[in-house]
C-alpha cells in the first residue's frame, strides 16, 4: 500500500504534518478540503512518500509466532 | 464501510467485511446497537425558555456533577476549535464538554474478549452520558449535540489535549495521569455559557521518547520509533496498513499498546507487573524494568 504524508507549510517555513495517508487521491483530498479553510488559506502542502519499512527476518519470526499467542 | 484503509484491505483478502467485525459475540453486537439506537436523539429540540447564566463558572461546576452522576469518570471544558472537527463538517457550537468513561484495568488478565466487552462497555456508557447531558442542555434553552460512537463530528485527542485530560502518546492514545490511556470518550458540543479547562503536560511526550513498551509489544509492528511534528506536539503514526492485521483482520481484538502502557502501573501496580510478567514469558520483548 503507498504511504504518504500530508506537510503543511507555514509563511514562516514551519512544519506541520496533517497526517500518513494511504492513497495519493486520498492525500489529494485532505489538501483540498484545508486549502478550503480560510485559517490554512496561507499555508502551503506537501505530499511526501513515506519510507516503505521493511520487517527483518527476526521480526517476521515473531510476529508470526505472536498470531499464535494472541 | 467507511474507513478506506479498512476496506482496501478487506478487498484485497476478497471478503466484503472485516473479519473481526463479522465475527462479533452477542455482547459486543449489543453494545454497539446501544449507540446506534441512541444516535438518533445526540440533537433535537431546544427549550424556548432559556435559564440565565450570570455564573459560567458555577454552570461548569452543575454541568461537571451532571456528567459525573452520569457516569463520567473525568469530564472537561474547552472552546471548540475548527481542528477539533472533521475536515468537510461543521458545528455550529462554542464549546465542547469531553467525558470519560475509564475501562477496568483488571480485564486484561481475562483476555482479548474481556478487554473488547470492558471497551465495547466503556464506549456505550459514554454514549448514554453524552446524549443525556446534551437533552439536559437543550432543556436549559441551549443548543446541544452529543457525539459518540454513533455519531460524531469532532475529534478526541485535540480536545482532551485541550481539557487537560493528558498528552498524546507514542501509542497515538491520549496518556491520562491516574488512567494511563485506558478510557473511552463522548462529547457534547454546545453554546451553554462555560468556563474553560487548560492543557495538563506532565511530560508524557518525552517519556514516551524512550520508553518504547508499547512499540516493543506491537504484534503488528505499527508503532513508529520516529516521530513527527503537528502544530508542536509530537506525533507518532501509527501504520494502519500493520496495525490492522491484528486489530481488525482477525477475530480477537487487539488492545495490547493500551494495556502495556506504564502509566497505569501508578493505580494498578499488581496486575499491571503481573501482566507484563506474563508479555515477557511469551517472548514479548518488555523490558526488565516492567
Amino acid at each position: 500500500m503507498e504511504k504518504l504524508y500530508v506537510n503543511a507549510i507555514r509563511p514562516d517555513g514551519e512544519v506541520s504534518t496533517v497526517g500518513l495517508f494511504y492513497s495519493r487521491a486520498e492525500a489529494e483530498k485532505i489538501v483540498a478540503m484545508l486549502r478550503d479553510i480560510p485559517e490554512q488559506a496561507e499555508c502551503r502542502y506537501e505530499i511526501v512518500e513515506a519510507a516503505r519499512h521493511l520487517l527483518s527476518d527476526r521480526q517476521a519470526e515473531s510476529i508470526l509466532r505472536m498470531r499464535t499467542d494472541l | 464501510m467507511a474507513d478506506p484503509v479498512l476496506a482496501a484491505m478487506v478487498h484485497a483478502m476478497g471478503a466484503t467485511e472485516s473479519r473481526h467485525y463479522a465475527a462479533v459475540k452477542p455482547v459486543i453486537q449489543a453494545y454497539r446497537a446501544s449507540w446506534v439506537k441512541l444516535a438518533p436523539y445526540r440533537d433535537g429540540a431546544v427549550n424556548s425558555q432559556r435559564v440565565t447564566v450570570s455564573d459560567p463558572a458555577a454552570m461548569t461546576a452543575q454541568i461537571k456533577a451532571k456528567a459525573a452522576e452520569l457516569g463520567a469518570d473525568m469530564v472537561g471544558v474547552c472552546r471548540l476549535q475548527p481542528h477539533m472537527i472533521d475536515l468537510g463538517s461543521e458545528v455550529p457550537h462554542e464549546f465542547v464538554i469531553a467525558c470519560c468513561v475509564a475501562e477496568d484495568y483488571e480485564k486484561v488478565t481475562q483476555g482479548a474478549d474481556a478487554v473488547e466487552e470492558e471497551a465495547m462497555r466503556s464506549y456505550a456508557k459514554c454514549t448514554e452520558i453524552a446524549t443525556y447531558l446534551a437533552a439536559h442542555i437543550r432543556a436549559m434553552g441551549f443548543p446541544a449535540r452529543a457525539h459518540h460512537n454513533g455519531a460524531s463530528e469532532v475529534q478526541a485527542i485535540p480536545i482532551f489535549y485541550q481539557v487537560g485530560f493528558g498528552e498524546l502518546g507514542r501509542h497515538g492514545s491520549l496518556i491520562n495521569e491516574k488512567y494511563g490511556a485506558s478510557f473511552r470518550p463522548g462529547f457534547v458540543t454546545t453554546d451553554l455559557p462555560l468556563v474553560e479547562d487548560q492543557p495538563h503536560e506532565f511530560g508524557v511526550q518525552d517519556f514516551c521518547m524512550n520508553c518504547n513498551v508499547c512499540q516493543r509489544n506491537c504484534p503488528g509492528d505499527a508503532i513508529p520509533q520516529n516521530h513527527v511534528m503537528t502544530l508542536g506536539i509530537k506525533r507518532w503514526l501509527i501504520d494502519l496498513e500493520k496495525c490492522y492485521p491484528y486489530s481488525r483482520l482477525r477475530d480477537e481484538y487487539c488492545h495490547l499498546c493500551v494495556d502495556v502502557c506504564p502509566y497505569i502501573v501508578k493505580s494498578h501496580p499488581e496486575t499491571y507487573r503481573a501482566f507484563m510478567k506474563e508479555r515477557k514469558q511469551v517472548g514479548y520483548k518488555t523490558p526488565k524494568t516492567y
